[in-house]
C-alpha cells in the first residue's frame, strides 16, 4: 500500500512537472556524454596519436562534472521546493491523519529516488545513443571516413552519472523534506501567506536600472577594446561589471515598466495595465532569477560561440598542404625543434630518398612530389640585412598592442644575417594544393613567409610593416617586400616552424643558400584512392612502405589529429556545457515563473467575475509569459554580442585565413538553436497556464 | 421613487449533487427588486443566501427557475453575453475585497471599464466622482498593500459602481470590516442609493448594515421566510435596526411558527 502510494504520488510529480522532468532526463544525457568520453572511439582514435592533449582534456571532466553538478544541484532544489510547496496540503493532510514524521520523510525520499531511477532510465539509452551520433559526426566532420567504429559503452561513465545524479536529488530532498517534515500540520493546511509585494516603485529603483546600463556598458566597452591585454585587473572588471550591471538592471526594470504602465496605461482598454502590471510584478519579484538566467544563457552562447571558434579555427590551422614531408636521415626525425638548425645544414640526400619515391609499389599510391628547398643564407659568404623589414615594423604607427610589436622587431636581431629562404616553386606546389593562386615573383622582389599564422597579432604587425615599404638587402642589392603576408604550412606537420622566411626565385635560391639539397620531398597522395580506400588507409599504407625502405617522414596523420582533437574538444564544450547552461537557465525561469502563477490563480477568477472574457485572459497570461523570457533573452542576447565580439577580439583571434563571416553563421544557428529551445520552454509553460485559466471556476 | 422591477426572480431552485447526495440550496424563491431599492438579504448559515446572490451574479446556474434583469432572461447568457453582463450590467462587491494587489487603486476601479474597451481617460469623469464620494482620492495610486481594508473595501465599492450597472450584488461587504468602516461603508452606499438611486442587493449577516436597507429578505432553508420594509421617512435606522434584531433572535431559534 505503502509502495503503491509512492508509485502514485511519484507519477503524479512526473506528470505535473514535465518540465523539469524532461529537463532531469537532458542533464542525464548530458552527463553520461560528458563521462563516457575517453570510451568514445574518437578519443581512442586521438590518444594514439595526441595522447599529451588528450590525457589533459580527459583530466578536466572530472572538475566539470562536479561543477556542473553543482549547479544541477540548484536546479533539482528549486523545483523540488517548487512540488513540495504546491503539495503542502496534501502533506499537512497526512501528518493531521497520523502519518509519522519519519513515514512522511521516507516517502518523499522514496518518490524523489523512484523518479530519479526513471530519469535514469530514459536518460542512459538516450545518451548512448547520442554519444553515438556524435562519435559518428565528428568523425566525418574531420573527413576520415569510418576509422573502425565500433559501439561502446562505457559502464563506469554509467555508475558515475548514476552517482552524481541520484545524489544531487537526494541531498536537495533531504534538506527540503527535514524542512517540511518539521513544519506544524496546520502550517502546512493554511494557504500560503502571500507575500506582499512593493509594487510601488521610487526613484532609488530609477536609478538602480541606469546604474545596471552604464555598468554593463562599461563591461562591453572594457571586454571590446581591453580583454585583449589579459590583464587580470581587466577582466575580473568586466567580470564584476557585467554581473552586477545586469543584477541592477533586472532590479530596476520593474520600476521603468511600472513607469510606462502609468504613462501609457490611461490611453489603453482592455487588459493592457493588468498585463503590465503582471510583468512588472515578476520582475520585481523575480529579478534575481532573470539576472542569473540571462548570465547563465550568456555563458552558454559564450561557450558555444567558442567552442565554434575553436572548431574552425583548428580546421584552418591544419589546413592540408601536402600528405607526406620526406627526409633521408634518420637521427633527424626525433626532436626537428631542437637542432632545426644543425639538421638542415647536414641534410644530405642519399638518392634512396627518389628511388623509393619512383618505386613501383609508390606510384601506386603516389599522384606527385616535388623538392621543397628550404634552407638558410650562406652568411659568410653573403650578406643578408633585414634592416629594412625592421625598420618598416618599428616605424609603423596605430599598432594595437605595443608589446608584440616589440618583441617582432627585436627577433629580427637574432638571426644574425642567417635567414631563411624558400625556393619560389617548391612553395607555388603549396599553395596549388592548398587552392590558391600561384605566387609570381618580378626581378628585385620577394614575399615574406611566416607559419606562425596563428598568432594574428604577430601578422597585423608582419602585414602593416610591408605595406610600410619594407625591404630586404642581398649583398647589398635592395629587394623589395610583396605587400601580402604568405603563411601556407610547407610541410605536412611540423617539421619546421619559420617565425620568418623569404620567398625568391629558384634561381636566387640557389646562389644565397649553402644547401643545395632540398629540405624535403613533398608527396601528394591519389586523390581517387583516398576517395576509394579512406584518407587514413591510404595514408597507413604510405606510411608502411616508407616506414620499410628506412625513410624519415612526416604525415598528416598528425594534422589530422589535432584538428580532429580540436573538433572533438570543441564540440564537446559546445554541446555540454551550452546545453547544460541553457537547461539550467531556463527551468529555473520557467519554475520561478510557474511558482509566481500560482498566486495568480485567485486574480484571474477576480477577472472573470469583473467580466473578462477567458480569451483575453488566456492571451494576457501568453503575453506575460512571452515579455517575460523576451526580457531576459533581450539582455543575454545584446550582452553575448558583446561577450563573443570579445572574444574573438582577444583570446579567440581567428587564424590568417579564416573569414569571421563562417563563424558568425555557425554561432547564429547556435542562438537560433537557443532562442528556439527557450520558445518550447515558454510555449509549454504558456499551455500549462491557458489550461488552468480554463479550468478556472467562479462562484 | 420609480417602480419599475430591474430584476425578477421566479421560483429559482437550485440543486447540489446527485442521487444520495442531492442537496436543495435553493426550494423556490420569488421576489422582485424595484429601481433604487436597497435590498438586504438575511439568513442563518446554511440558508442559501449567497447561492442565490451567486444565482443572480451568473456565477452559479440555477437548477429551474427564471432569473430576469430588465426583463432579459440571464440564466440563458454565455460567453461573450455572459461576460458583458458580469462586466457591464451588474456590479460586484465581495467580503474579500478581490482588489487585484499588483494594480493600484485607480487601475482597480477602472479595470471593469477597460475591460469593456473604454480607456481610463474616458473613464476619468467618472472616477473622480465615485473617489470624492468615497473618499479615496488620496489613495488612488497606491497599492492596496498601502491601503487600510476599510479604504480597499471603498475602493471596490467604487469599482462595483463605475461601470452605472443595473444592479449592485454585494456579498457580505462588511463581513472584513471594523465597525467604524463598516458605518462609513455603509453610509456612502446608502448615500449613493437615495441620491442617484442605484439599485442594491445586499447579503449580511451584520443587523447594523441591514439597517442601512429599505427592504429586507429573510431566508432558512432555501425558502424566503420573512420580509422587513423600513418605513421611509419615518422610520430611523436605530429603529428598524431593532426590528431586524427582533427577527434574526426568532430566526435563530429555528421557529417556522413565531411570526
Amino acid at each position: 500500500m505503502f509502495f503503491s502510494q509512492i508509485k502514485r504520488n511519484a507519477a503524479k510529480n512526473r506528470k505535473n512537472n514535465g518540465l523539469f522532468f524532461g529537463s532531469l532526463v537532458i542533464a542525464v544525457i548530458a552527463f553520461y556524454t560528458l563521462l563516457s568520453m575517453d570510451k568514445q572511439d574518437v578519443m581512442r582514435f586521438l590518444k594514439t596519436i595526441e595522447s599529451d592533449a588528450v590525457s589533459r582534456l580527459l583530466k578536466l571532466v572530472p572538475v566539470v562534472y562536479v561543477v556542473s553538478l553543482f549547479f544541477v544541484f540548484f536546479l533539482v532544489y528549486f523545483s523540488c521546493h517548487y512540488q513540495l510547496n504546491e503539495r503542502k496540503r496534501e502533506l499537512g493532510l497526512y501528518l493531521m491523519l497520523g502519518m509519522k514524521r519519519s513515514r512522511l520523510f521516507a516517502m518523499l525520499m522514496s518518490e524523489t529516488l523512484l523518479n530519479s531511477l526513471i530519469s535514469l532510465v530514459i536518460g542512459i539509452p538516450a545518451a548512448l545513443l547520442l554519444t553515438e551520433v556524435i562519435s559518428l559526426t565528428t568523425v566525418k566532420v574531420a573527413g576520415l571516413g569510418i576509422i573502425g567504429h565500433e559501439v561502446t559503452w562505457s559502464f563506469a561513465a554509467v555508475i558515475e552519472t548514476a552517482a552524481g545524479f541520484v545524489m544531487v536529488q537526494l541531498i536537495a530532498m533531504v534538506i527540503l523534506s527535514i524542512r517540511f517534515a518539521r513544519m506544524e500540520p496546520a502550517g502546512l493546511l493554511r494557504p500560503d501567506a502571500k507575500e506582499t509585494q512593493e509594487m510601488a516603485v521610487g526613484i532609488r529603483s530609477g536609478l538602480s536600472f541606469a546604474a545596471g546600463c552604464i555598468l554593463l556598458a562599461a563591461a562591453y566597452i572594457l571586454g571590446v577594446t581591453r580583454l585583449e591585454s589579459f590583464d587580470m585587473i581587466i577582466i575580473m572588471l568586466i567580470l564584476i561589471f557585467g554581473a552586477f550591471g545586469t543584477f541592477l538592471l533586472y532590479r530596476g526594470a520593474g520600476a521603468v515598466i511600472g513607469r510606462r504602465i502609468r504613462k501609457r496605461g490611461p490611453e489603453r482598454s482592455g487588459l493592457y495595465t493588468f498585463t503590465g502590471r503582471q510583468i512588472q510584478e515578476n520582475v520585481l519579484c523575480q529579478y534575481k532569477t532573470l539576472a542569473v538566467s540571462s548570465l547563465l544563457l550568456l555563458i552558454a552562447l559564450s561557450c558555444v560561440s567558442y567552442g565554434i571558434g575553436t572548431v574552425v579555427s583548428s580546421q584552418a590551422a591544419t589546413a592540408k598542404t601536402t600528405d607526406f614531408s620526406v627526409q633521408d636521415k634518420e637521427d633527424e626525425a626525433e626532436d626537428e625543434a631542437k637542432d632545426e638548425t644543425e639538421d638542415l645544414a647536414g641534410a644530405k640526400a642519399k638518392g634512396d630518398t627518389l628511388e623509393v619515391l619512383n618505386s613501383r609499389e609508390c606510384k601506386k599510391y603516389i599522384s606527385a612530389y616535388y623538392p621543397m628547398y628550404l634552407g638558410m643564407a650562406d652568411a659568410e659568404a653573403h650578406e643578408v640585412s633585414v634592416a629594412g623589414l625592421k625598420k618598416a615594423a618599428s616605424t609603423l604607427k596605430d599598432v594595437k598592442d605595443k608589446d608584440i610589436q616589440d618583441n617582432v622587431v627585436e627577433y629580427m636581431d637574432d638571426s644574425g644575417g642567417y635567414e631563411y629562404f624558400i625556393a619560389l616553386s617548391g612553395y607555388n606546389h603549396i599553395l596549388e594544393a592548398a587552392g590558391k593562386e600561384k605566387l609570381s615573383l618580378r626581378e628585385g622582389e620577394m614575399a615574406f613567409y611566416t607559419s606562425m599564422k596563428e598568432y594574428a597579432n604577430r601578422i597585423d604587425i608582419y602585414r602593416g610593416a610591408l605595406k610600410n615599404g619594407a625591404y630586404i638587402k642581398v649583398d647589398g642589392k635592395r629587394y623589395k617586400l610583396l605587400e601580402e603576408v604568405y603563411y601556407d604550412n610547407v610541410v605536412a606537420d611540423r617539421q619546421i616552424t619559420l617565425e620568418k622566411a623569404f620567398i625568391v626565385p629558384d634561381e636566387l635560391y640557389q646562389e644565397i643558400t649553402a644547401d643545395r639539397e632540398p629540405f624535403c620531398y613533398n608527396v601528394l597522395l591519389k586523390e581517387e584512392l583516398i576517395r576509394k580506400d579512406g584518407f587514413m588507409q591510404t595514408l597507413e599504407k604510405v606510411s608502411g612502405i616508407f616506414r620499410e625502405n628506412g625513410l624519415v617522414y612526416e604525415s598528416y596523420l598528425s594534422g589530422i589529429g589535432r584538428r580532429l582533437f580540436y573538433t572533438v574538444a570543441g564540440s564537446y564544450i559546445t554541446i555540454y556545457l551550452g546545453i547544460l547552461f541553457m537547461i539550467i537557465a531556463n527551468t529555473s525561469l520557467a519554475l520561478k515563473y510557474l511558482m509566481q502563477q500560482q498566486a495568480n490563480r485567485k486574480r484571474y477568477r477576480t477577472l472573470l467575475m469583473l467580466g473578462a472574457d477567458p480569451g483575453e485572459i488566456c492571451r494576457s497570461s501568453a503575453k506575460q509569459i512571452y515579455l517575460f523570457s523576451g526580457l531576459v533573452l533581450a539582455v543575454s542576447s545584446v550582452s553575448s554580442v558583446f561577450a563573443i565580439w570579445s572574444l574573438f577580439n582577444s583570446i579567440l583571434r581567428l587564424p590568417e585565413g579564416v573569414s569571421p563571416g563562417n563563424v558568425l553563421i555557425l554561432t547564429g544557428a547556435a542562438f537560433a538553436v537557443f532562442v528556439a529551445t527557450q520558445m518550447i520552454y515558454v510555449m509549454i509553460i504558456e499551455k500549462t497556464g491557458r489550461k488552468d485559466i480554463r479550468s478556472l471556476k467562479i462562484g | 421613487m420609480n417602480h419599475n422591477k430591474v430584476l425578477e426572480v421566479e421560483n429559482i431552485i437550485k440543486i447540489y449533487g446527485k442521487g444520495e447526495n442531492r442537496t436543495e440550496a435553493l426550494k423556490g424563491i420569488s421576489f422582485d427588486v424595484l429601481e433604487g431599492e436597497f435590498l438586504g438579504i438575511m439568513g442563518p448559515s446554511g440558508s442559501g443566501k449567497t447561492t442565490l446572490l451567486n444565482s443572480i451574479a451568473t456565477m452559479i446556474k440555477v437548477t429551474s427557475g427564471k432569473i430576469k434583469l430588465k426583463g432579459e432572461d440571464i440564466s440563458s447568457f454565455k460567453g461573450k453575453q455572459l461576460s458583458s453582463y458580469r462586466g457591464k450590467k451588474i456590479g460586484y462587491l465581495f467580503q474579500e475585497f478581490e482588489l487585484l494587489d499588483n494594480l493600484t487603486a485607480r487601475e482597480n476601479i477602472i479595470l471593469p471599464l477597460s475591460l469593456h474597451g473604454m480607456t481610463g481617460r474616458e473613464a476619468g469623469e467618472m472616477l473622480k466622482k465615485l473617489s470624492w464620494h468615497f473618499g479615496i482620492e488620496e489613495e488612488l495610486d497606491k497599492f492596496p498593500s498601502q491601503m487600510s481594508g476599510g479604504q480597499k473595501q471603498r475602493v471596490a465599492a467604487a469599482r462595483a459602481l463605475i461601470g452605472n450597472p443595473s444592479i449592485v450584488l454585494a456579498d457580505e461587504p462588511t463581513g472584513a470590516l471594523d465597525s467604524r468602516n463598516s458605518k462609513v461603508l455603509m453610509n456612502r452606499l446608502s448615500v449613493i442609493n437615495e441620491d442617484e438611486g442605484r439599485t442594491i442587493v445586499m447579503v449580511t449577516h451584520d443587523a447594523n448594515a441591514a439597517s442601512y436597507c429599505s427592504r429586507i429578505l429573510f431566508i432558512q432553508d432555501g425558502r424566503l421566510f420573512h420580509e422587513l420594509r423600513r418605513n421611509v421617512g419615518t422610520e430611523t435606522t436605530e429603529e428598524f435596526y431593532e426590528r431586524i434584531v427582533t427577527v434574526l433572535a426568532q430566526l435563530g431559534g429555528g421557529s417556522a411558527d413565531v411570526l
